[in-house]
């Protein structure tokens, strides 16, 4: 299992983002829901290692990110996207993807290679030597998949990556996804439900910080028969679905 | 999100637009891939492959050419800040340029790139590249553009002589000394104890120097300006550095 997660809380003084998420996967894609607010980010940032977490056990890649020497192991064979991207504008999109791979500890001699492959692979090779302040917001979102991709990872964390996108880009990004997914642990964070249903094997549901599904993309579409779950698309109602029983179940206990 | 092969059919049109001009076990794609890294490459300075060898990290060298400090903004900022200290210490002819310049040089380092004000802070704290030790890197670039300048304008100039000399060769050189000491130990949180321990050792020094290194040292008046001095730094280094327990 690449993602060995139990018991995992995160807190925020009072608000407690994380509360006690138990998980395991292995290679594959996974995809992560939940509305707004449901703790998915915090979750992503606990993996990616640059929160830690207030209680629980965490092993990423069969290692303990709390000791210094396997946190940088971890980090080497780590890609993340993060929600917010920030980048230096006067970079070029090469320079960008190259920085963030030496800072991955990448041998130098392999950085100029991996860089066009990652550079091509999210199709900005006749923008490489473009400053990022020119840059659509969707392209910019490309940048970030491709620094994230670009140590060829082998957990890789994308939060929102399709936002940003145009329908064409999802398409590929999808397939990209897919590919990835073969030889890596891809965990893709998405409040989109298409996403989830076209690229991921698995998919888990948050909501106020809990873990309230997790199965196939069949499985969740299952749970809205015999329900009046909204939604225009039956994975969308089997998210509705078990959105509504959480919180119902939630609101009998308080 | 494109595949490389678009660009070997590229390649592969014949100027006649034939397609059978290459043979079909050449991998084009991979062949585009080989082109584009070796055109986009990015050749890297004398300074930054020497950096690299020194660092022990690509990385971190890389970090170093990339700092603001080598940009127009941060040249004009030092440079106010040397004529702002050489103006007081003409005018006050007291030693607050040498106490509080360090402090606020680096506050400068830290909020330029702290949290919230670097754009990529977030990305950087899952680097296996450790943020401290790229913030220790910067800050050395910093100082040692700042001494670089000083020496400049001692040239000229008594007041600015010492003030080069009174705190930013020797911010340079505690720069220098965390650095190093992060480096061999791979530990940036060991950099930081060396480099602090190593401006406490340097302002006794010239206390030292001056003969009055006894009333340094002795004067009871002094123990709580050491200790505000110290827990500044100490809170300035720690905002600077900080990342959440366990993550570095």
């Amino acid at each position: 299992m690449n993602v060995e997660i139990s018991d995992l809380t995160r807190r925020f003084g009072r608000t407690q983002a994380v509360a006690g998420v138990t998980l395991a996967t292995g290679p594959g894609v996974f995809g992560l829901l939940g509305p707004n607010g449901a703790g998915k980010t915090s979750l992503l940032r606990m993996l990616a290692t640059v929160i830690p977490p207030s209680s629980g056990r965490l092993r990423l890649l069969g290692r303990d990110p709390g000791v210094y020497g396997p946190r940088r192991e971890i980090r080497r064979r780590l890609g993340y996207l993060p929600q917010n991207l920030g980048y230096y504008p006067g970079f070029t999109v090469v320079e960008f993807v190259e920085y963030f791979a030496l800072l991955k500890d990448m041998p130098a001699g392999r950085v100029p290679g991996a860089v066009a492959t990652a550079v091509e692979r999210v199709g900005l090779g006749d923008k490489a030597r473009a400053k990022l302040r020119t840059l659509s917001g969707g392209m910019l979102r490309r940048v970030g998949i491709a620094q994230a991709i670009v140590n060829q990872p082998e957990l890789l964390l994308l939060d929102e990556p399709t936002a940003g996108l145009d329908p064409e880009q999802r398409v590929a990004f999808r397939a990209l996804l897919r590919e990835l997914g073969q030889h890596a642990t891809v965990i893709v964070s998405t409040h989109l439900v298409e996403d989830v249903g076209a690229a991921c094997s698995q998919v888990a549901l948050m909501d106020q910080g809990m873990l309230v599904f997790h199965g196939t993309p069949g499985e969740l579409t299952a749970r809205a028969e015999g329900t009046a779950a909204a939604g225009d698309a039956p994975l969308e109602r089997g998210y509705s679905a078990v959105l509504a029983a959480a919180r119902s179940t939630a609101a009998a206990r308080s | 999100m494109s595949d490389p092969d678009a660009r070997r059919d590229g390649l592969a049109a014949s100027p006649g637009g034939r397609q059978d001009a290459v043979p079909s076990d050449v991998d084009l794609g991979r062949v585009w891939l080989g082109v584009a890294a070796q055109v986009w490459r990015r050749q890297p300075s004398w300074l930054e492959r020497a950096a690299g060898r020194l660092l022990r990290s690509p990385g971190l060298a890389r970090a170093l050419v990339t700092t603001p400090s080598l940009l127009i903004g941060w040249i004009t900022a030092t440079l106010v800040v040397l004529v702002a200290g050489i103006l007081a210490t003409l005018g006050t002819g007291t030693p607050f340029v040498a106490l509080l310049a360090p402090a606020v040089a680096a506050a400068g380092i830290a909020y330029a790139y702290g949290p919230g004000i670097d754009p990529a802070w977030e990305l950087s704290g899952s680097m296996a590249v450790s943020d401290r030790m790229v913030l220790l890197v910067r800050a050395l670039a910093v100082f040692g553009l700042n001494a670089a300048l000083g020496l400049a304008a001692s040239a000229a100039s008594g007041a600015a002589a010492a003030v080069t000399f009174g705190w930013l060769v020797p911010m340079t050189a505690v720069c220098a000394l965390a650095l190093a000491a992060a480096t061999l130990a791979r530990s940036a949180n060991v950099g930081v104890a060396a480099g602090l321990a190593g401006w406490a050792i340097t302002v006794l020094a010239a206390q030292a120097a001056n003969g009055r290194f006894t009333a340094a040292v002795t004067d009871s008046a002094l123990v709580v300006p050491y200790l505000a001095f110290a827990a500044g730094c100490g809170a300035i280094v720690a905002y600077a550095t900080r990342i959440p327990r366990g993550t570095s």
